[in-house]
């Protein structure tokens, strides 16, 4: 923001200036334009000359990581902007890295995109965040796509986690305090490819040795030990060179052995030397032997025995490598088969493996299980299929929600941990395959930081890689920490074939953070194989539009789906495209769901098949909900709006009733308008044939009383009013819109209507209150510029993509930039870049704020003044934690145990670890609504408080 | 968590017009017509039957239903009584100098009570004999007696109405009325006591044009009058007691009287409704009219639910309710004609027994397998039923039963058909074959266009549709020119017809019943086109009218 009120994304007209009338470009055909446009003009001459440099620091200088920067800028605006702020960002994209279980199987740590999370294995709660500043800003503008490679527990001490970047960051966090996230150490990498830790002794002494793949040139790189202090040092010991390009790396048996990976070939290191008196004589003998296939994932399994010399050796490793078509090979009690010691870093060629084959695709993870008896192996067909080693037996669990990218069995072998593609991880227990927890994160589509492991091979199909158009979400009126999102069955499988495909609708609670429920709310085919004969993904629906009604109890919706265009081939008659082909065959279906009161169930109430049309189905181009009643309303591109209303469903002229005897509703269309056609039609060159684009946009005014309708071809649209009693025409405003309509929002007497602008126009008053011009971007950019206003707070937030002229897509680091205006002052209330894409922004119900979903799967709050984001706290930020007092107790009871009564202390334990519920998660909201029911004088009588706090507080008995 | 495997789920269409509604069924199951012309031919004035009392007349539940077996017709200078379960006429009353009007049965069953032309009342004794025996005469009207009705409440309180203007009250043992209500001005030709608590209100409709409501009670007059239009020849008071039914001319009113106002006017009916009746426990309303229809109106919004068409003129009608529950029994119409139609619906064991002899006749005419396999299937129905009765006498000593299914446990899968088999397993062409083959028992449109659609969702089509041989590819191509003309079907249709062309066009000259089949298909296709090409026409000439208009 400079003097001229420019940020990243918007640039500040100077408009309305003392220009003529004409260049207001205001077109009204009944009231003419008053010519005094004072105010206004005054208004942003002021603005004009206040100095905000701090602010512009603060967007473009972008000094600190934006993740973590939520304080507000100092400077002349600090008062102003101070009252808006930005929440943490909570959730995020779970890393196709393996969940680590702590020792005590209490707590699963979960990698994400831009964190690490704790979450207690009991009860699926989040126990403790720990925010990274993965993405760095080297200098205002150039991103560098930076991404955590890999996180492992330490082996010395259960307690820290080293979690790697792949540039070359290394953090040694304590998970249980969540200290260490601050500074990392540093190691000179070009790029880190994955990194294993195992315990050595070195000096007598054991500790973590961490072994780093690290990329030299494209197609080579080295192995390199570091211990903590070789990390301070950055000295760390080369192992091994190799050319290859790599991938993988895994170490066990306390360091004796690694196994790193690198597309067909697989490398084992031995260790060499028994006893290590520091780093430097750490030293392994190599030997390579190639895999028939790509690999995609692998697995060690090894045991040991004691040596003639004291300590232990190796007796015998077994490896499983999961391939890229979907083969898994095994290759047996392997040390025997390689070479002997004399040859030397040697190639050992192939070595015959037993051969698995029953994944159709890439086998994602690959598992031994403790015994050793079976493998677990799991990927894209969404099957955990469980192999009996010896025999080759299948077991199948069939039909999860997506498909499986890493498995890990828990330390005693009772649980396996499955991350799954739509961003959710399960515990199942392997007596009964069933959940005993379950996280589900936002499964929105997210800019991904690695190539899937399916991209191995060469498709017939290429995944989508960039964002097209925002996320569809909503929030529930009638329940403020709910939001609705249209997701996919799993990121890659809605990002496969070219394009997305939504057709389900996530319920997440944002104050518990975790997603409720998943509808299907078109059609899906969840138990089939998803391919078509020729292996091309399947594209399901893409939900466009949603919206609750005013009282929450109805939700509409629209989706899409047209036939993909290899399929016209036979179609085409005359001089049809095959995209025309397609186009005529589109099914377009608006859908009422009646909203469950309790458990969130949608219920499809009326489907509309052909809601707009003309000679073929036409698309919807938004949709409305009526601000104080039951309605929504429809334009589509034919021209036309549509009212649509509840009423009673009759059969036979009676009135049908559901199973309790509820009357029954359907929804129906109860008016239709159609917009007048463009002014201009008499201009011969202007006419708008069949094919122009048109776009339009429509909403309530906040009483309900109007409806605003934009539509037209680009540059030419018209705002009319239309009376939503009678259906008639009171007013057409033209000329507000630069390209393509984007939003329209009404806020009091104001329209916010974004195109390339942005103008905020007073509809009594008839004069253009504002008018920021957003800064030329690409044609995707403005796809997800976006626009949501709140009326409690009157302000209106404008979402844009940040302009990049490198990266005319919306992939993989481009941002965004946020801007709160309010509609009584000119001047931005709040400024902010974010690193990530935000793909959907929507007014929080019953609050002043605005919730976000950027591309990185994250939810921020954006509240004003004193309000409490809607948003979980860790427990541990709560202080409700039990980890701390548990842990201390159970160092008590260890030192009992020591002591005498071993039984009765192992009794205690099983006790504690029974009713050991994590005491009440308590909202700070709820107990504000307790607090601030009534004013003082007012106030309940203070035992009632008391128990209504009690109530809150004390845990619900179990069920028996 | 793991999801279920379901089958393809039907393709919803969009719902048309439903032909046959749940109502229209129900009426409909009023079959088995007996007609019963009466003696030369007199017109079917009057039917009734004896309403259910609340009150217990009879200790013993077989003589309550006796009692209630009864119902009278009246014709000429006759009245038959009918036996409701026998449907058969057990007595005929003929004891009357001239027509005799509104033979009306009490509801005890033991006597009946009837007026005539020439102003005379009687109550015969029903039981006993084939002769019956005058209990009471009443000669105090001078002119015919068109209502005599039973009180509902009192047994020995009855009402009569009459064309010499009057309305009165009668006690069974007097021979004086208790009550004359006068206030009329023309005949009076139709009248009932109002049911429940307000049996001391009595509703009567004359050819003055009015409707009026006496009280028992209060001295004087009437304390409600609605005037119509045209003479009233029916009055139905509703079971709610505060709403009343008044026929006049051939329009139906709906009255209120406690806001003592008309609520609606029904106008369904061509000519002059004659007779109301009460059905399916008040819940429906059925008239029958000169026009000769019968209507079946729901009593919330009065919309016609049902009906049917006699083909003579209806002068009475009553929906004769028995049993315990006191379902709808007979629907009985009479008729200028002279006919008295009797339409029953089986209920219960009836029922049950009618539906398995008509399925045993169907599956006789089928052939032996057929029948086998029904006598298999009760045969198993049958062991259930005695292993059910078994494990209850075993549960009444067990203190607990567990389940077989774990709890919370899925339910039994559902099973797949085989087109839905193959179809998930992507065995297309089979799954098509099998979903158009018109001749097999299984068949319905509506499935194998689900399954088109399916396949052009699965961009799987033209797989389905290649490397077929004649034999397989005709009975496709049959499909798509029968179904090519419905709206609904069209867009499956075309893209199978564009495939289908593209694939096999270049085999017609090899074969002739393919060419036929594709001669067919043109056919039907240019039929079409004429039909849409007069559509526009039409249209065309529409917009023109219109244009001038706007």
């Amino acid at each position: 923001m400079d003097v001229n009120g420019d940020t990243a994304s918007l640039k500040r007209k100077r408009e309305p200036k003392d220009d003529t009338p004409s260049s207001l470009k205001k077109h009204r055909r009944r009231s003419k334009l008053p010519e005094d446009s004072g105010a206004g003009e005054s208004a942003s001459a002021q603005d004009d000359q206040q100095p905000s440099n701090s602010a512009l620091q603060q967007i473009n200088g972008g000094l600190e990581p934006p993740d973590a920067s939520s304080q507000p800028p100092d400077g002349a605006a600090r008062e102003r902007l101070a009252s808006w702020k930005v929440s943490k960002p909570m959730g995020g994209r779970m890393l196709d890295i393996d969940p680590i279980f702590s020792s005590d199987e209490r707590y699963l740590i979960v990698t994400y995109n831009t964190s690490i999370q704790v979450y207690s294995t009991e009860d699926s709660l989040l126990v403790r965040r720990i925010a990274l500043p993965v993405t760095r800003t080297d200098d205002a503008t150039e991103l560098v796509a930076t991404h955590i490679v890999s996180a492992v527990l330490s082996k010395c001490d259960t307690d820290y986690l080293w979690v790697a970047c792949s540039d070359g960051r290394i953090w040694h966090i304590n998970w249980t305090s969540g200290a260490g996230a601050g500074n990392p150490f540093r190691i000179e990498a070009k790029k880190v490819l994955d990194v294993a830790v195992d315990v050595m002794e070195i000096g007598g002494q054991s500790d973590d040795v961490l072994l780093v793949l690290k990329r030299l040139t494209k197609s080579s790189a080295q192995i390199v030990a570091y211990n903590v202090k070789a990390l301070s040092t950055k000295s760390g010991k080369l192992l091994h060179t190799y050319d290859e390009s790599p991938q993988l790396l895994r170490s066990a048996a306390e360091g004796r052995l690694i196994v790193a990976a690198a597309k067909e070939t697989v490398h084992i290191g031995l260790l060499k030397v028994r006893k290590l008196s520091s780093l430097d004589d750490l030293a392994y003998r190599f030997h390579c032997f190639n895999v028939p296939d790509l690999v995609t994932s692998l697995d060690i399994r090894h045991t040991l025995r004691a040596a003639k010399k004291g300590g232990f050796d190796l007796q015998s490793v077994d490896l499983a490598v999961g391939c890229a078509r979907g083969a898994i090979y095994v290759y047996h009690d392997l040390l025997p088969k390689l070479p002997g010691e004399a040859c030397g870093p040697s190639r050992a060629g192939l070595i015959q493996p037993k051969k698995y084959h029953w994944h159709r695709r890439a086998a994602h993870a690959v598992k031994w299980s403790q015994d050793g008896n079976y493998l677990i192996s799991g990927g894209c067909e969404t099957v955990l299929v469980l192999w009996q080693v010896e025999t080759g037996r299948l077991d199948f669990l069939p039909h999860l929600s997506a498909a499986i990218e890493n498995i890990v069995v828990s330390p005693r072998g009772a649980s396996y941990a499955v991350h799954l593609d739509d961003n959710s991880t399960m515990i199942l227990s392997t007596a009964e395959m069933r959940p005993t927890m379950y996280v589900s994160g936002i499964q929105s589509l997210v800019l991904g930081d690695r190539p899937s492991k399916e991209s191995l091979v060469r498709r017939v199909w290429r995944p989508v890689e960039e964002i097209v158009a925002p996320l569809v979400a909503a929030a529930n009126p009638r329940n403020p920490s709910q939001m609705v999102l249209c997701v996919g069955n799993g990121q890659q499988a809605s990002l496969g074939g070219g394009s997305t495909s939504t057709p389900f609708l996530q319920v997440f609670d944002v104050a518990s953070f975790h997603g409720i429920t998943k509808h299907a709310i078109a059609r899906t085919n969840p138990t089939d194989a998803n391919v078509t004969s020729d292996g091309v993904p399947i594209v399901e629906p893409t939900v466009t539009k949603l919206s609750f009604s005013q009282d929450g109890k109805w939700l509409a919706s629209v989706d899409e789906w047209q036939p993909p265009e290899r399929d016209a081939d036979a179609l085409l008659t005359g001089s049809k495209t095959s995209a025309e082909v397609c186009r005529e065959r589109r099914e377009i279906y608006l859908k009422f769901w009646e909203v469950g009161a309790e458990d969130q169930s949608f219920q499809l109430v009326t489907r509309v098949n052909d809601a707009h049309h003309t000679g073929r189905t036409e698309t919807i181009l938004d949709l409305a909900s009526d601000p104080t009643s039951s309605r929504f309303a429809t334009i589509g591109n034919d021209g036309m709006v549509r009212f649509w209303s509840p009423r009673l469903r009759k059969r036979d002229g009676l009135a049908a009733t559901g199973p309790d005897g509820q009357p029954l509703r359907s929804w129906t269309c109860s008016r239709t308008v159609s917009l007048p056609t463009h002014e201009q039609q008499d201009d011969p060159v202007d006419i708008p044939t069949e094919n122009t684009a048109r776009s339009g946009a429509i909403t309530f005014s906040e009483d309900g009383s109007v409806l605003f309708a934009a539509f037209g071809p680009p540059s030419a649209a018209d705002v009319v009013a239309i009376d939503t009693e009678t259906g008639t025409i009171r007013d057409v405003v033209s000329g507000m819109f630069k390209g393509e309509i984007r939003a329209i929002r009404s806020l009091s007497s104001s329209l916010v209507m974004l195109s390339e602008d942005l103008v905020v126009y007073d509809i009594v008053s008839d004069e253009v209150l504002y008018n920021y011009s957003l800064k030329e971007t690409s044609e995707d950019a403005k796809h997800l510029t976006q626009l949501a206003v709140n009326y409690e707070s009157r302000s209106v937030a404008l979402v844009a993509p940040v302009p990049n002229l490198n990266q005319g897509k919306m992939k993989r680091g481009a941002r965004s930039e946020l801007v709160v205006l309010n509609i009584e002052e000119d001047e931005p209330q709040l400024v902010q870049t974010f690193s990530h894409l935000i793909t959907s922004v929507c007014a929080a119900p019953l609050s002043s704020g605005f919730i976000v979903v950027d591309s990185a799967a994250q939810i921020l709050s954006i509240t004003e003044g004193a309000e409490q984001a809607p948003l979980l706290q860790p427990l541990a930020d709560l202080g409700v934690d039990g980890s701390d007092a548990s842990g201390r107790e159970a160092l008590l009871l260890e030192g009992d145990a020591s002591d005498e009564e071993m039984e009765d202390a192992d009794q205690d334990v099983e006790m504690e670890h029974d009713d050991d519920t994590h005491a009440a998660v308590v909202a700070p909201q709820r107990l504000a609504e307790v607090f601030s029911a009534a004013p003082a004088f007012a106030m309940p009588p203070i035992e009632d408080i008391f128990y209504q706090v009690a109530g809150l507080f004390s845990t619900k008995p179990a069920k028996a | 968590m793991a999801a279920e495997v379901l089958p393809l789920a039907q393709l919803k269409l969009p719902s048309g017009p439903s032909p046959v509604t749940s109502e229209q069924r129900y009426w409909r199951s009023f079959k088995n017509q007996k007609s019963h012309t009466s003696t030369a031919s007199w017109p079917i004035s009057h039917i009734s039957f004896p309403a259910a009392t609340g009150a217990t007349l009879s200790n013993s539940l077989v003589a309550a239903t006796k009692l209630n077996d009864l119902f009278a017709v009246t014709s000429g200078p006759r009245v038959d009584i009918f036996s409701i379960r026998k449907r058969e006429l057990l007595k005929t009353i003929g004891r009357f100098d001239g027509e005799a009007h509104c033979g009306e049965i009490r509801a005890d069953g033991r006597v009946l009570v009837a007026g005539e032309d020439s102003g005379r009342m009687q109550v015969f004794d029903v039981g006993g004999g084939t002769r019956a025996v005058i209990l009471k005469t009443w000669h105090i009207h001078k002119q015919p007696v068109w209502v005599t009705k039973w009180s509902p409440t009192e047994l020995t309180t009855l009402m009569s109405a009459s064309d010499d203007k009057t309305v009165r009250l009668w006690d069974l043992p007097s021979n004086n009325p208790s009550r004359v209500f006068t206030g009329h001005s023309d005949y009076v030709r139709c009248g009932a006591f109002m049911p429940g608590l307000n049996s001391n209100l009595l509703v009567s409709g004359s050819y003055d044009e009015t409707v009026r409501v006496w009280d028992a009670r209060a001295p004087g007059g009437a304390v409600m009058t609605f005037k119509h239009a045209d003479p009233v020849e029916e009055v139905l008071p509703l079971a709610s007691g505060t709403t009343l039914l008044a026929a006049a001319g051939s329009a139906i009113s709906v009255l209120d009287l406690v806001a003592a106002k008309p609520l609606r006017l029904i106008t369904n009916h061509q000519k002059t409704v004659t007779s109301l009746s009460l059905a399916s426990n008040g819940r429906r309303v059925v008239s029958g009219s000169l026009d000769g229809h019968v209507k079946v109106f729901e009593t919330a919004d009065w919309n016609v639910v049902a009906a049917s068409k006699y083909p003579s003129p209806i002068l009475s009608l009553s929906v004769v309710a028995a049993g315990a529950a006191q379902e709808d029994r007979h629907l009985a119409v009479g008729m200028q004609s002279g006919v008295l139609s009797l339409r029953t619906r089986l209920a219960g064991a009836a029922a049950e027994k009618a539906r398995d002899r008509a399925a045993v006749e169907a599956a006789r005419d089928v052939g032996t397998e057929t029948l086998e396999k029904l006598d298999a299937q009760k045969a198993k129905r049958k062991r259930a039923a005695v292993t059910n009765k078994a494990m209850d006498l075993l549960g009444e000593g067990v203190d607990v039963i567990i389940p077989t299914d774990a709890p919370g446990g899925r339910s039994r899968r559902v099973k797949l058909r085989p087109w839905q088999r193959n179809f998930r397993q992507g065995r297309y062409t089979a799954a098509l074959d099998d979903v158009v083959d018109m001749s097999s028992p299984e068949y319905q449109p509506v499935t194998a266009l689900t399954l088109l659609v399916a396949l052009r969702h699965r961009s799987a089509l033209r797989e389905a549709l290649e490397g077929r041989d004649e034999n397989t590819v005709l009975p496709l191509l049959r499909w798509t020119s029968k179904y090519i003309a419905d709206p609904r079907y069209l867009s499956v249709c075309v893209d199978m017809g564009f495939h289908l062309l593209d694939l096999y066009s270049e085999h017609v000259g090899g074969s002739a019943e393919l060419a036929v089949q594709f001669q067919q298909l043109l056919g039907k296709v240019s039929k079409e086109v004429e039909k849409a090409q007069m559509a526009i026409q039409t249209n065309g000439m529409v917009e023109s009218l219109m244009f001038g208009v706007v």
